[in-house]
């Protein structure tokens, strides 16, 4: 549900660099979002799309890079990626759970930011 | 940081590096400068729709008896429902209405405090939108966070939502005397709440009839 906030938030940033760099068009936006952040990708470009309408970011690509994440978990000292392949049920809980020992005790060292990387404009 | 090269002849690419949920966490660590400074202990109390977030906070007050000693700030979408229910325990209130937002953010409780009237507060509580799944992702500055859910939720809510349990310092399971009726397990929901944050208290309570406050008050260290 608040995707609709991050993606004003998106499109005030993209519209705000946009105009101090005198861009005529925003042809295209960069987002690099964590796979552990509790954002829904699609409704994101969707609200990105929608908010761009009527302004000069009309139309631009929104591309959305997935960062990987990395973990240390407290309990067995595991030290790397999530296993995040399993369509199941469960795959909301495996999000925060150690993918070695299922401990819940994990340190997110990546992978749950949500970071406007990148904007292309035409001047 | 912004660097701009030009890729074609009127194309051109901007580099920034705006995190933007790091905004917000930026944002929390100012509001806990201020709490430090002014000396509230703040609890940022969050739930799902009708656990009793707002009667737990009644029956907080009742029990501390502090009077304007104590002050609440009530997130809602729309109503001042929750911070009239509130004032009538004597602590002071003011109401944010997020209007469509479905969790309070950093921003809006620093302008909340900033129209306060603070000065003699000893405790800030902070009721959040009810809502297990987005005011996890966006921390406010308080110093304990505390969720509240109810046996009228069903067995699988602690299971279906770790990660803001997993956030939490001090959980609570509301309504307990509804535990017969709706044919839950109280147990297994402690035992849900064990795994995903084993070293959080896990407080049975029927706010509406004061029952395990104390308790509550006791984990939270607001022992007066």
């Amino acid at each position: 549900m608040h995707e609709f906030s991050i993606s004003s938030e998106i499109v005030r940033n993209v519209l705000d660099t946009a105009k101090t760099n005198d861009g005529k068009k925003v042809v295209s936006v960069q987002l690099e979002i964590g796979e552990l952040a509790l954002l829904n990708v699609e409704q994101v470009t969707f609200w990105i799309h929608e908010l761009f309408k009527g302004s000069v970011a009309e139309g631009a690509k929104v591309k959305v890079k997935t960062v990987k994440a990395r973990i240390q978990c407290e309990s067995c000292g595991y030290k790397g990626g999530m296993n995040l392949d399993r369509q199941d049920s469960f795959r909301h809980v495996i999000l925060y759970s150690c993918p070695k020992c299922s401990s819940f005790q994990i340190k997110v060292e990546k992978g749950r930011e949500c970071t406007l990387r990148r904007i292309q404009v035409v001047r | 940081m912004k660097i701009i090269r030009s890729t074609g002849p009127e194309i051109f690419d901007i580099e920034l590096e705006k995190d933007l949920l790091a905004k917000n966490r930026g944002l929390a660590k100012e509001n806990r400068r201020r709490f430090d400074r002014s000396n509230i202990l703040t609890i940022d109390v969050m739930g799902s729709i009708g656990s009793g977030k707002t009667s737990l906070i009644k029956a907080i007050l009742k029990r501390l008896g502090m009077g304007e000693k104590v002050a609440v700030i009530a997130g809602d979408l729309t109503t001042t429902i929750d911070a009239e229910r509130i004032e009538a325990e004597g602590a002071r209130v003011i109401q944010v209405n997020t209007g469509k937002e479905c969790h309070l953010d950093a921003h809006l409780i620093r302008r909340a405090i900033d129209r306060m009237k603070l000065n003699g507060v000893k405790i800030l509580f902070i009721e959040n939108v009810g809502n297990l799944i987005c005011p996890g992702e966006f921390p406010l500055g308080a110093h304990k966070r505390l969720v509240v859910t109810s046996v009228t939720e069903g067995p699988y809510t602690i299971v279906k939502h770790p990660y803001i349990f997993r956030e939490a310092d001090v959980i609570v399971l509301n309504k307990i005397d509804l535990t017969k009726p709706m044919k839950v397990n109280t147990a297994q929901l402690e035992r849900d709440a064990q795994q995903i944050n084993p070293h959080v208290p896990f407080i049975k309570t029927n706010a509406a009839k004061g029952i395990g406050i104390p308790e509550v008050i006791d984990a939270l260290g607001l022992k007066t």
